[in-house]
């Protein structure tokens, strides 16, 4: 089924953060502990979802129709700077114990390269509204994958002896590195 | 407080505040386009073409924008530059558009450049924020070519495109995918603050 | 209120300058990037099918076009196949060119792919992969010749070579050909390929 190809690709052998490059800050700061990553990785995939949905809409009942792609970037960033406030008063006032847990996180996600890389990713494969969804929450979940597995070895790598030079970015790089090529390893699993 | 002269506004850019390895933004596009020297270098030159271009607007017009939607405007003027950029390249150059794909347009993300407006074009005359600009995006440049020249030589053998190793080399071909960026930026940060510390180290001894 | 006033009026002039702006630049590179693909496109053709001097579309759908392609006196020399299909790493995009009744493929170029870089990369390699694919009998299914050989004569009409440790996108690039010419065959006898000879 294609669709499932994108959603395992997404995930697995096209991973946002280790194979896109997408999302490094976030993934670098917010993967020292596990539940502020788990919490981090469920609001950027649930940001990413709607914003899947959202750049779509606004790709192909607007800018297509009309002619207008040069505005894609323009409307994309703003849509997201909008998308992501109005996900944050939405959360605060439906549910206040997710938003204690998600919220801060919120406003880091706007200028998050991984929001903006959705949008423009899923316009240049040119998908369908299914296929974008689809992809939209394979990717999430893909960051989510990827920021987890940090966290889970960084809360061990804290207790190890680590070169001062090395420690903070370097280390977590190096770790990245070590895990991209792990993924390396799904890559023609679709057939 | 003594104002830091002029000229400091350019340097600190190229190493004390180096944009990826001290500051530690805009390291998405960093990793992504390294893999070859003609396309770290084309990806510098763009994110110039926005920092500058983007710099020298807001200082000038930093006292009509109100508090409050500054950052809304940032941003569009920010993405107006990218998108020059991306329909420039597009238009002269579809082969390096290609290759860079949707980074170019990732610019308008870049932390760098919203940062830089954020926390020094709109305190400043236009002139500090066009060398403030041109520091951050030459220290950016910089460091792009470090790191697509380390990735193209050891994982392709080649310097833009020209093969320099001879046959003998095998090409780590490592280098060129993922993990070879992440732990080549990783060592090169960790050198950075190591030269860093040494160079303190020699100040506090004297 | 005085301040939002004026925060709408920045905002509103902000946003339609930047607009306006865009709108400029957008309208003076359109075409030439329209032109750019319409160039690499005629460009493939001329590889795919040889002695090409004008070509037309003649069909088009999702990842899957078909171009037709004449000589200076309008005849028709051969189909041209623009399709994008699952590769190794991502999707590859290929070109390749068949006589008109579909029993030969004339040539095969490589349009855009994200296969490993020294391993699967190399099936845009003319040497290594690519004139390998001239001149083959395609009326069954073509075959992905395992191990490689080194030169033309050891292929049977009807073989590719495989590209030593990229098996994996060979055989990708051999499953989008023969997939495309089964649909091409059905076009043609649906008779949806317009203003053929």
């Amino acid at each position: 089924m294609e669709l499932l190809a994108i959603f395992i690709a997404a995930i697995l052998i096209n991973n946002f953060v280790l194979h896109y490059f997408l999302g490094i800050c976030p993934f670098l700061g917010v993967s020292k502990k596990l539940d502020s990553a788990l919490s981090m990785g469920l609001a950027v995939t649930f940001v990413m979802t709607i914003t899947a949905v959202v750049s779509w809409m606004i790709n192909h009942w607007i800018l297509i129709p009309y002619g207008l792609d040069y505005l894609q970037i323009v409307s994309f960033i703003l849509v997201i700077a909008a998308l992501v406030q109005l996900v944050e008063m939405f959360i605060r006032k439906i549910s206040p114990p997710l938003y204690q847990a998600l919220g801060i996180y919120l406003p880091l996600i706007t200028t998050n390269c991984s929001i903006m890389g959705l949008a423009l990713l899923a316009a240049l494969k040119n998908y369908n509204f299914i296929e974008a969804v689809i992809f939209g929450l394979g990717s999430g979940l893909g960051f989510t994958l990827a920021i987890i597995l940090m966290a889970g070895i960084r809360e061990q790598l804290d207790l190890a002896d680590i070169p001062q030079p090395l420690r903070g970015a370097g280390i977590a790089l190096i770790v990245a590195g070590i895990m991209a090529l792990g993924f390396l390893g799904f890559s023609g699993m679709i057939k | 407080m003594l104002t830091k002269p002029a000229s400091q506004d350019f340097i600190k850019g190229l190493w004390k505040e180096n944009p990826i390895f001290r500051q530690l933004l805009g390291m998405c596009p960093t990793l992504a386009v390294t893999n070859a020297v003609i396309n770290g270098l084309a990806m510098g030159l763009a994110t110039a073409f926005v920092l500058i271009f983007s710099s020298i607007v807001v200082a000038s017009i930093k006292k009509l924008i109100p508090n409050q939607v500054r950052i809304a405007c940032y941003i569009v003027i920010i993405a107006t530059f990218v998108t020059m950029a991306d329909r420039f390249l597009a238009a002269f150059f579809p082969p390096i558009s290609k290759s860079l794909g949707p980074y170019v347009p990732l610019i308008v993300v870049n932390c760098i450049i919203l940062g830089r407006q954020e926390s020094f074009s709109s305190k400043n005359s236009v002139g500090r924020s066009l060398l403030d600009a041109l520091g951050m995006s030459l220290g950016f440049i910089l460091a792009l070519l470090v790191l697509s020249t380390i990735r193209e030589i050891l994982g392709a053998g080649t310097f833009l495109g020209h093969q320099i190793m001879g046959l003998w080399f095998k090409p780590w071909i490592i280098m060129i995918l993922p993990p070879g960026a992440f732990i080549t930026l990783g060592i090169l940060i960790a050198i950075s603050l190591q030269i860093e510390q040494k160079a303190k180290n020699k100040l506090q001894r004297r | 209120m005085k301040i939002s006033s004026q925060m709408i009026v920045v905002l509103t002039s902000v946003g339609l300058l930047s607009g306006g702006f865009l709108a400029t630049v957008g309208q003076l590179t359109k075409d030439r990037i329209a032109l750019n693909k319409q160039k690499e496109i005629e460009k493939a053709i001329n590889i795919v099918v040889p002695g090409t001097s004008s070509s037309h579309k003649l069909y088009e759908a999702k990842d899957f076009s078909v171009y037709g392609g004449q000589d200076a006196q309008g005849k028709l020399l051969g189909l041209a196949v623009y399709v994008t299909g699952v590769g190794f790493q991502d999707k590859i995009t290929l070109m390749f060119g068949t006589n008109p009744s579909l029993t030969k493929i004339k040539d095969l170029t490589i349009l855009d792919q994200k296969e490993t870089p020294g391993l699967g990369a190399k099936i845009t390699d003319r040497e290594i992969f690519l004139k390998f694919w001239q001149n083959k009998d395609c009326i069954q299914p073509l075959k992905l010749r395992k191990p490689p050989v080194s030169s033309l004569e050891e292929l049977a009409p009807s073989e590719v070579n495989t590209i030593t440790g990229a098996t994996i996108s060979s055989e990708s690039v051999l499953n989008i050909v023969n997939s495309s010419l089964e649909r091409l065959r059905k076009l043609k006898s649906e008779g949806k390929l317009l203003a053929e000879e």
